[in-house]
């Protein structure tokens, strides 16, 4: 009970001390919880979502492929009308209505500008059915009553300034749908940003699928006390014909659609926990630091305790319970803060056009229990070594006059350690650039991360006395007296520097590693494009979007064009010589994509394999399945028609553009693929005739101004955006690290901190002896500077030593280049620096402001 | 009231006045209403100048806040306090800093040395901080004077308390201040190295020519000096020249006898 008590009482006391600590414990906390809670609150939404729009047994058509499957010719499988009869005629059947939903659509309003989210989130075009009374209401005006006439949901509506009246344009693959907008329809749930849009059943048969009286799905709604798999099964039995109907409950279908979201969401959910853990694990350097410098400044009461008769376990134990005691305050805070985290974030994606409710905020209970559990555990480890530490304190420390007690020679068994366990490392790493086998490669990449990590933060320690010393040379020289000071209070205590700077290391390595990475990722494919693309311009969407018919017939039009490549996707099963079959799915193009694209052939030419009947593979391919130019190959079509292809070229695949395709032309796919079911152009390129090259590139954006999906680019276009996409990725990746260098800068804060108390008296004799607060305050901000440098040394180098391996297994893949981005890593460099003034603000602040006499009279 | 105040001397020292320090009227009070504690009550003192001066006083006499105030390291409630000609009393922290740092040397009880530096770095860091140059010959002789020539490499968790002190002493003498305190400079010595101590201190005053000031309880260390003040209830109620060590033991005693019957 006393042990229990001289805790609470030492965590009160120095609960000013503990307090960067409990921040630290809390933004990690709250990371995990805001993290689990956002996502819990997303999947909240589409279940809720999915739940009202799926009506209580759903028909579609067996080849009708999930919610991410794209139809190839941008019309969606559909049902003819007397499946409607069928159906409504089985047993338990209240109603049955025929229902069309194509999300191959882009809507446009009459300035061109396109509709759809910006978030990823679909364009959705389909009729008005009953089953959607369920999910959306109509707000104002009426549903669409004819081919001229269309209804908009209201989120995209006020988002766009639409009103009714207003004209619209649906692109769908049969031709653009010109209507005014008839009414506006709200969701009754939360929409998380889809732009839907509403047509009369004619109109979208004809327009979305192509098919008049066809639908793409039947709403079977049950009689009151028919349960919705008793219901399946009366109309399964109705249809006959299992084949070629899938029949989904309403739990079912919410199911299948959530598994496409949930994925995703899955994926964001580890990543940001990932993240958090690198928090965590920054965390821990402050942790055990605080409580380091907590158990030296109170040797001599340790000593006291005792000499008067407490166990070594007692000591240890009052140590310990005082972290349990730091890791509630701060989880506890950081549960709070993590759900707050969630709105916020809920609020940033809706600015982004992704609408989330606040209703739906979901906490599960394992929310608070995970966070308050992770805090609680991370900083009692963290605290673990420190109270060792304290138990192993003599009774004789009491008599002793302590001051301040110099930490002990960093010892030669650690150097060792982490010499072994660093040159280990780094061989891991070397065998990474020497790996020829991805697989065992990615092993030794993962083995010398951790390996070398453990080992710098081991003999960081080591090294802080060299490169301190190192940065005394260069930079603190400058300074003086003052810098000399800095330089020796930064080695004083090299532990505690070195778990100081440990800290930021990690977060800096990542950074340093991934833009190593990320960079040569853009100079290897721009290195790439250069060598292997011939064409001008290249068309595409930027979701995948096929390009409809109508807008491929305006690239023709444009004038300068020598010519334009039609590019398509087709899916079909593979079956080689020895008779196995892959569902692999084949390039048809015109001819010209090899000057487009250049390939280069192990075997044959490739020009023949755009010749009749015939086609090409990729070596990989080849090797897998032991082809020869000459052997044929039997391809099922998936929109009909087999064919046997001759395989006339075998291309390499060492290349990241069209890795693994196979090539056939147009014409020889058209020939087996009904006309109907000809898949649309996935991407189109474009030649300018010699010199027109701008005047064309201009006509083209023109021709395509009315179909805002599609991105005409020239090459440098297409490498920019190639660089922006990778430095997005990179941004995000950055953002989250921050919260890592957020606790590591916090952690340098507390080192200076606790430093400063700890030298009251030193600071007061040198305030008494004559150093202004200015020079006082210079001192501190010099310590922190070299702290945050050396910190950020060990980063960047350790970055760049696993991005450098990382880029020589990767280029296995085709990441040939290295690119090492020497403005971003000075940046960083320099960024340290300002880090290290910024985190010795508030000390600096502090110390200068003590009181010259109080702090001589402090006792030791 | 009672007054240390001495008629000042002029010529001799080349014009210059003959007090280092001066104090007129100090009260330096703490707190207010009920809790009002008066640590000085309108003090007059002058330090003269190339002397050694003691304050004696029982434990709570104010001997430390004097000492505290004429060094510019506490301010005063009112009066006034002059070091040679500057008003120290009007000064605000940041030339009271310069002029600790380039007028007054300090040697404290524990805790003199900067633990990161060495002997010879501690010595010159009033300096370095100021920014000047030690001057070579003075500082040699300083450093031959208190006898540390040998360990002036040394780290002071390497050096005895009173090689601790001994480099102390050094640091204050280096930068020539005008004048030095110590706070009860060999409290935390034994005899023999206390005894090492005060006969640099009266050595550096009568080979030197240096002012010091230094507060102390014990009669021996008092007896170094040429003039010993008492104080008594945050006033100075005698005074003692040529003091031997019993003499002012003797006077202690009095001074206790007198607070006990009154």
């Amino acid at each position: 009970m006393t042990v229990w008590k001289t805790s609470m009482r030492n965590f009160l006391a120095h609960k000013g001390r503990m307090a960067l600590s409990a921040v630290a414990v809390l933004l990690s906390v709250a990371f995990v919880c805001g993290t689990l809670c956002f996502t819990d609150t997303m999947n909240t939404t589409f279940d809720k979502l999915f739940a009202a729009s799926s009506a209580d047994v759903t028909v579609s058509p067996k080849a009708a492929g999930g919610p991410d499957d794209a139809p190839e010719n941008g019309r969606p499988e559909s049902l003819s009308a007397s499946v409607v009869e069928r159906v409504e005629k089985a047993d338990g059947v209240k109603e049955a209505e025929g229902g069309v939903m194509s999300m191959s659509v882009t809507v446009v309003d009459s300035h061109d500008k396109n509709m759809g989210s910006e978030t990823g989130a679909p364009t959705i075009a389909g009729n008005w059915t009953r089953n959607d009374l369920r999910s959306m209401e109509i707000a104002s005006g009426h549903a669409p009553r004819g081919p001229t006439e269309v209804m908009v949901d209201a989120d995209t509506a006020e988002k766009h300034h639409l009103k009714i009246g207003d004209e619209l344009r649906t692109v769908a693959v049969t031709g653009d749908i010109r209507a005014r907008i008839s009414g506006i329809a709200a969701f009754t749930v939360t929409n998380p940003g889809a732009a839907v849009v509403f047509l009369d059943t004619a109109t979208a048969q004809q327009k979305l699928l192509g098919r008049p009286g066809a639908f793409t799905h039947v709403n079977v709604t049950a009689q009151p006390g028919v349960d919705d798999t008793q219901l399946k099964k009366n109309v399964a039995s109705a249809l006959g014909d299992a084949g070629a109907y899938k029949l989904q409950t309403q739990k079912e279908a919410a199911a299948a659609n959530k598994d496409s979201m949930g994925s995703f969401l899955d994926v964001m959910k580890y990543a940001m926990l990932g993240f958090a853990g690198i928090a965590f694990l920054v965390g821990i350097f402050l942790i055990v630091n605080t409580f380091s410098m907590l158990v030296a400044q109170r040797t001599r009461e340790i000593g006291l305790m005792r000499a008067i008769g407490s166990s070594r376990k007692q000591v240890n134990r009052s140590v310990l319970v005082e972290a349990v005691l730091l890791g509630i305050v701060g989880s506890v805070l950081g549960v709070g803060a993590g759900i707050g985290l969630a709105v916020g974030l809920m609020k940033l994606m809706g600015s982004m056009g992704m609408e989330l409710s606040t209703e739906d905020l979901t906490v599960a209970w394992t929310t608070p229990v995970l966070g308050l559990a992770l805090g609680v555990v991370v900083t009692v480890l963290a605290a673990y070594i420190p109270a060792r530490r304290a138990g192993k304190v003599s009774p004789m420390a009491a008599l002793r006059d302590a001051g301040t007690p110099a930490d002990g020679k960093s010892g030669r068994i650690r150097a060792g350690i982490g010499l072994v366990l660093t040159v280990s490392g780094a061989a891991a790493l070397w065998a990474t650039t020497q790996a020829d086998k991805a697989g065992e490669g990615s092993l030794f990449l993962g083995l010398g991360v951790v390996l070398t990590l453990i080992g710098f933060i081991v003999i960081g320690p080591l090294l802080a006395g060299v490169v301190v010393r190192a940065l005394g040379v260069v930079v603190l020289r400058f300074f003086g007296p003052v810098g000399r000071l800095a330089e020796r209070n930064a080695l004083r205590n090299p532990r505690r520097t070195g778990a100081t700077a440990a800290a930021l290391m990690i977060g800096l390595a990542l950074v340093a590693c991934l833009s190593v990475v990320g960079s040569s990722m853009v100079a290897s494919a721009t290195e790439e494009l250069d060598k292997s693309v011939g064409t001008d311009f290249i068309v595409q969407s930027g979701t995948g979007q096929l390009v409809v018919p109508q807008a491929a017939e305006a690239i023709k039009k444009v004038p300068g064009i020598e010519y334009v490549t039609d590019y398509k996707s087709v899916g079909a099963k593979i079956t080689s010589p020895d008779g196995k079959t892959e569902d692999e799915g084949l390039v048809a193009a015109d001819p010209t994509y090899q000057e487009d694209l250049r390939r280069t052939t192990v075997a044959g030419d490739l020009g023949d394999a755009y010749g009749k009947n015939a086609m090409s593979v990729g070596d990989d391919y080849a090797l897998r399945h032991g082809i020869e130019v000459g052997d044929e190959i039997t391809v099922a079509f998936k929109a009909g028609g087999t064919a046997k292809l001759k395989v006339a070229a075998i291309t390499s695949d060492e290349t990241n553009v069209d890795k693994g395709a196979m090539y056939t032309n147009i014409t020889t796919a058209e020939q087996y693929v009904p006309a109907d079911r000809m898949p649309e152009n996935m991407i189109m390129f474009a030649k300018a005739e010699d010199g027109k090259e701008k005047a064309a590139y201009a006509a083209l954006k023109s021709a395509l101004a009315p179909y805002p999906q599609y991105k005409v680019q020239n090459q440098a276009d297409f490498k920019q955006d190639l660089k922006d996409q990778v430095g997005q990725l990179l941004n995000i990746v950055y953002g989250l690290l921050a919260l890592a260098i957020i606790v590591a800068v916090l952690g340098v804060v507390n080192t200076l901190a606790l430093s400063v108390v700890e030298r009251t008296r030193e600071i007061g004799l040198m305030r008494a002896i004559g150093l202004s607060r200015r020079q006082l305050r210079r001192m501190i901000r010099l310590e922190s500077v070299v702290i945050a440098l050396f910190g950020a040394l060990l980063g960047l180098g350790l970055g760049m030593g696993w991005g450098t391996s990382a880029q020589k297994l990767l280029a296995l893949e085709g990441l040939g280049v290295l690119e090492i981005p020497w403005p971003t890593i000075l940046t960083v460099f320099v960024a340290s620096a300002f880090v290290g003034l910024f985190a010795a603000l508030v000390p600096a602040f502090r110390a200068g402001r003590m009181n010259v006499l109080n702090a001589i009279a402090t006792d030791g | 009231m009672t007054t240390a105040v001495t008629i000042p001397r002029h010529g001799g020292t080349g014009g210059r006045t003959a007090v280092a320090a001066r104090a007129r009227q100090v009260v330096k009070a703490y707190g207010v209403g009920e809790t009002r504690v008066v640590a000085l009550d309108h003090v007059d003192v002058d330090i003269e100048r190339g002397r050694f001066t003691a304050i004696m006083g029982p434990s709570g006499s104010g001997k430390s806040t004097l000492m505290h105030c004429l060094a510019g390291l506490d301010t005063v409630t009112s009066g006034e306090i002059h070091l040679a000609d500057t008003e120290i009393t009007k000064l605000k922290d940041k030339k009271l800093t310069q002029l600790r740092r380039d007028r007054i040397g300090f040697i404290f009880q524990a805790f003199n040395l900067l633990p990161t530096l060495n002997a010879i770095e501690n010595i010159t860091l009033p300096m370095d901080i100021a920014g000047r140059r030690p001057d070579a010959d003075w500082l040699r002789q300083v450093v031959e004077t208190v006898g540390l020539a040998e360990r002036l490499k040394h780290r002071p968790t390497q050096l005895s308390g009173g090689q601790q002190q001994r480099v102390a002493v050094a640091r204050a003498l280096a930068a020539r201040p005008e004048i030095i305190f110590g706070d009860e400079p060999t409290g935390n010595l034994d005899s023999r190295a206390g005894a090492e101590v005060l006969s640099f201190l009266r050595k550096s005053v009568d080979e030197l020519g240096q002012t010091i000031v230094m507060v102390t309880h014990d009669p021996v260390a008092a007896s170094y000096a040429d003039r010993v003040l008492y104080l008594a209830d945050g006033s100075i109620v005698d005074e003692m020249r040529n003091p031997t060590a019993d003499q002012v033991l003797d006077r202690m005693k009095d001074f206790d006898a007198r607070g006990r019957t009154s």
